[in-house]
């Protein structure tokens, strides 16, 4: 057990600046007076009593962490934050703990899936909390993608440690991490400024604007309305939001390389870049066609307007909609599900099992097709010009693999609990791809609370389990590694 | 296309063989006088002459065929066979091309899904027909499996070339199909005639004894009953039909050692056979319960009737129903559905991943989480303590994921149609895994007529497809199979 003393001592002190965030939303409380003011006390109060606590036991504990330390770490983060973050709503709402837990995992790991009803009336520090809760699971998902899962070499993510900013040849895994944490944060903290500005000036007002914007750079989707986007009804923030959706779903440490460099030729050479644009774009064309064609929308620009938020949103996996796309023909929803499986970059704050996979997957299925052709012939898998390893090959294939059983197990696991297949199923994919609203019953106009407790647990893990690109909870489940 | 001329006189030889096998309906039908023995005489002659004309007009391109010549030459065979055998229903019924053509290759694939109703008032000759080419399928897919994809190295089949009888070394593809299929169709034969002396003497007329013995041995599942084997109502009819079912899901190459040494030992050493019946045994224990606590049946011994016949029924990939199951629970259904992709043994004539695949897919992403905990450590994949070779192994993980992306996008084609998600996915799930029957509106109590014609050569397609394990069928459409 003493070997996780260091690493409990770093998640003393993380919780501690943690519960310092929730003084953003207290603080705002006490200005409006919205009557949430004492469930932030206390919910700071127990963080931060929790997070000295366990710092104070361990504070001579600090031997440098191992690698291996990164996947308990990783995996505390994104299950024992969400029960100090869900404190605020669980005191001042009237919701159960396993519903509350839910909503703040959601916000954690930027999913985007509500159990709450009624956001229109919810004290707006509440809302702020939520959108927070986002924006700061972002920052965590960015630091996340690109500084410790190639480290982990989780599902071939090692592929990544040469092209990230940052001290390499390190394999203490602290340094590493602020280094690299920094020029991202500066990067994604700019441009959530940005959208904020935008959102503001195309016609929200400066709570919405900067709500919207923590949501839409982490890409999570929670709204304070109801209506989600349709509350506007303005194609002008429809817009804004398209852009900064789409520059979320692209790799962070893209955008600083271009930002650093002052040049476009970073998106140029990233090899995700093209294919998530053209797979996006091409849909918003398809499906709107589709609509059309359907007589779902009289005329073809209305068509084009609701297909290109709506799909831009779920396949970068933000879940916002305009409109109940719910009602459209189930091939419109179940396609933009399926984009969502794939469609964003690896180092974005989007879900899903990222282009990058998907683009190795294919390749790596070709060859296959061509060596039973020519058993004998030498075809390397190549991404951006460079072969990719057979180590990160067998990785990837691996990630995939247990991407789709996970997918299966769990819809199983719901139909079995007695939920239609529908429902269950979007609701395991929306999840699993931190996506947000699922179909049916879990649908966009409709929220996760029709679903019982076991169901809702079920979509607590699935949001946990496609967040840390499976492999990493899986490896602290597994019973090897608590040995030794 | 020169290199292809040995290849269409073997063709032809396998044509005049197969116009053959349409003489014995052909003189049933006089006999019996049901009158489509003019369907049967335009099938036939059309079928010889084809043969005879591809035989003799290509007699002197009599050089030996090469390996990858395999491919093409079976993928000939499951289609255009099917072109031939389905003219008699097309001329005899009122039914369109589609139709026939969907019902002959779920003939010859060994699927089971049927676009006819009315079967009791059908002509014998053509239910004999139909049965009958479940049989020739299953000869077909026997010798496809245990001799011919290993050659093709097809989706990490080549792990089975030395576990066939016959002679191994030998590169060209002839002498070895001849070899090896001689010593299984024995086999073959020899559990067809048990099970049809079985069900005669269990008390079913003689000519149902043996199409129902045709279609059990190829886990075909067509019947010459609107109700299946419901119509026979009989328990011991039931446990005949699933024991056969049974050892028709065991590898062919297992019971062929069995027979020759008269020993046991070879089911011993399979390494597939325990978990097949482990798997098999434990689903049907926990469906028995679940039906029975959620009410569906009143006593122990009736739910475990019925959920014994339909999972082995559905598991195996053979596709008789007693009871309309369709009514059950969701998650019964799709559990039964989810078995089938994945249970059949490797040398059987059931479908899906096959069981090898599945218990190689899972150790290696057990590696990988091992991997990902100790970067270092040397951890080969085993199967019954042989080491299984990387290149097998990234076969294997391709097809997996080959197959669950073939799963995936012919369900969405199948959507975008405007078909319901439920009777899409498990139409395309019951064909992919040559079932049969799916759920929903072509599920059990109804047929595949509903469909579209354009649903319905998806179906068709996904049967072809999974019959010949993806990769043949792929590769034969590659641009680069045809260049040079």
């Amino acid at each position: 057990m003493s070997r996780f003393y260091p690493l409990l001592r770093v998640f003393g002190v993380l919780l501690m600046g943690f519960a310092l965030a929730m003084l953003a939303p207290l603080l705002l409380s006490w200005v409006w007076q919205d009557g949430a003011a004492t469930a932030y006390d206390e919910a700071f109060l127990l963080s931060f009593g929790a997070g000295f606590i366990l710092w104070w036991a361990v504070r001579h504990e600090k031997h440098e962490l191992k690698v291996r330390d990164g996947f308990l770490m990783v995996v505390m983060v994104w299950t024992l934050l969400p029960a100090f973050a869900c404190l605020p709503l669980l005191f001042h709402l009237n919701i159960s703990f396993t519903d509350a837990y839910f909503e703040a995992v959601s916000g954690l790991t930027t999913t985007g899936a509500t159990v709450l009803a009624n956001l229109d009336t919810l004290p707006p520090s509440l809302n702020l909390w939520r959108g927070m809760l986002v924006w700061l699971g972002g920052m965590g998902l960015i630091v996340l993608a690109v500084a410790i899962l190639p480290l982990l070499g989780v599902g071939g993510r090692q592929m990544f440690k040469a092209e990230t900013p940052g001290p390499m040849k390190d394999s203490q895994l602290t340094p590493r991490m602020t280094q690299t944490a920094k020029g991202l944060w500066v990067v994604y903290a700019a441009i959530t400024l940005a959208c904020a500005i935008s959102y503001h000036l195309a016609g929200m007002d400066w709570f919405d604007a900067v709500m919207h914007a923590f949501t839409t750079m982490g890409l999570g989707g929670f709204s304070s309305h109801d209506a989600s986007f349709g509350h506007w009804d303005s194609p002008t923030i429809e817009m804004v939001a398209i852009v900064f959706m789409l520059i979320a779903g692209m790799n962070f440490a893209t955008h600083f390389l271009a930002v650093h460099g002052r040049s476009l030729k970073p998106y140029r050479r990233d090899p995700e870049v093209g294919g998530f644009l053209l797979v996006t774009v091409g849909s918003v064309f398809g499906i709107a066609l589709y609509l059309w064609a359907l007589d779902t929308y009289p005329d073809f620009a209305t068509a084009l307007r609701f297909s290109a938020f709506n799909v831009v949103s779920i396949a970068t996996t933000t879940g916002y909609a305009n409109t109940d796309y719910n009602l459209w023909p189930i091939f419109a929803p179940l396609w933009m599900l399926f984009l969502c499986s794939f469609a964003t970059s690896a180092g974005s704050t989007g879900g899903g099992m990222k282009m990058i996979r998907a683009m190795i997957l294919y390749k790596q299925v070709y060859r296959e097709l061509i060596s039973a052709m020519h058993p004998n012939v030498i075809w390397p898998v190549k991404v951006g010009g460079k072969p990719v390893a057979s180590s990160i090959l067998s990785g990837v294939m691996a990630f995939g693999f247990l991407y789709m059983v996970s997918i299966v197990t769990l819809t199983l696991l719901m139909t079995y609990s007695g939920l239609e297949i529908v429902s269950a199923f979007s609701a395991v994919v929306a999840s699993i791809n931190n996506t947000g609203p699922g179909l049916n019953q879990v649908g966009p106009a409709t929220t996760f609370e029709v679903l019982t407790d076991f169901q809702t647990w079920i979509c607590t893990f699935a949001m946990l389990l496609g967040r840390l690109e499976i492999f990493t909870l899986l490896v602290v489940l597994t019973p090897a590694f608590w040995r030794t | 296309m020169r290199r292809f001329y040995p290849l269409l006189r073997v063709f032809g030889a396998l044509l005049i063989g197969f116009s053959l096998c349409l003489l014995i309906p052909l003189v049933l039908s006089w006999a019996v006088d049901d009158g489509a023995h003019g369907a049967f005489d335009v099938a036939f002659a059309s079928a010889l002459l084809c043969g005879l004309a591809l035989f003799f007009g290509l007699y002197r391109e009599n050089r030996e065929m090469k390996v990858r010549d395999g491919f093409l030459l079976v993928v000939l065979v499951w289609t255009v066979l099917p072109l031939f055998a389905c003219l008699p229903l097309y001329l005899h019924l009122d039914i369109s091309f589609t139709d026939a053509y969907f019902e002959a290759t779920s003939g010859l694939t060994a699927t089971g899904s049927t676009v006819l109703s009315g079967l009791d008032k059908l002509p014998l000759s053509l239910n004999f027909w139909r049965t009958f080419m479940h049989w020739l399928g299953g000869m077909g897919v026997v010798v496809l499996a245990v001799a011919i994809l290993p050659l093709l190295g097809v989706g990490g089949r080549q792990l089975f070339k030395t576990e066939v009888p016959g002679p191994m070394k030998e590169a060209s593809l002839t002498p070895r199909i001849a070899e090896t299929a001689k010593g299984l169709w024995r086999v073959y034969l020899i559990l067809t005639a048990g099970c049809g002396v079985t069900l005669w003497l269990l008390g079913m007329e003689p000519w149902d004894a043996l199409m129902h013995a045709f279609s059990t041995l190829g886990l075909g599942g067509f019947s010459t009953k609107d109700a299946s084997l419901g119509h026979f109502a009989s328990l011991q009819i039931e446990m005949a039909v699933i024991f056969f079912a049974l050892l028709s899901g065991l590898n062919y190459a297992t019971h062929f050692l069995a027979l020759n040494g008269r020993s046991i030992k070879p089911y011993l050493r399979d390494p597939e056979a325990p978990y097949f019946l482990g798997v098999l045994g434990l689903s049907i224990l926990a469906l028995t319960l679940y039906l029975l606590a959620l009410g569906v049946f009143d006593s122990f011994g009736s739910a475990l009737r019925y959920v014994a016949f339909h999972s082995i029924s559905l598991a195996t990939s053979l596709g008789l129903a007693t009871a309309d199951y369709g009514q059950w629970p969701f998650f019964a259904q799709i559990w039964m559905l989810f078995l089938g992709s994945f249970i059949a043994c490797s040398g059987s004539t059931g479908g899906g991943i096959k069981m090898i695949r599945a218990m190689i897919l899972y150790k290696q992403v057990y590696r990988e989480l091992i991997c990902a905990m100790h970067p270092s450590v040397v951890r080969p994949v085993r199967i019954r303590g042989n080491v299984i070779p990387q290149h097998v192994l990234s076969g294997v993980m391709a097809f997996g994921f080959i197959y669950m992306v073939s799963i995936v996008s012919l369900t969405l084609l199948m959507t975008s149609t405007g078909l319901d998600i439920v009777t899409a996915f498990s139409a395309v799930v019951a064909t992919l895994n040559n079932t049969g029957p799916g759920l929903n509106l072509v599920g059990p109590a109804t047929t595949f007529a509903i469909l579209s014609d354009f649903q319905t050569w998806i179906c068709t397609f996904a049967m072809i497809l999974g019959r010949l394990e993806f990769f043949t069928l792929l590769v034969v459409l590659t641009p680069a199979f045809w260049r040079k």
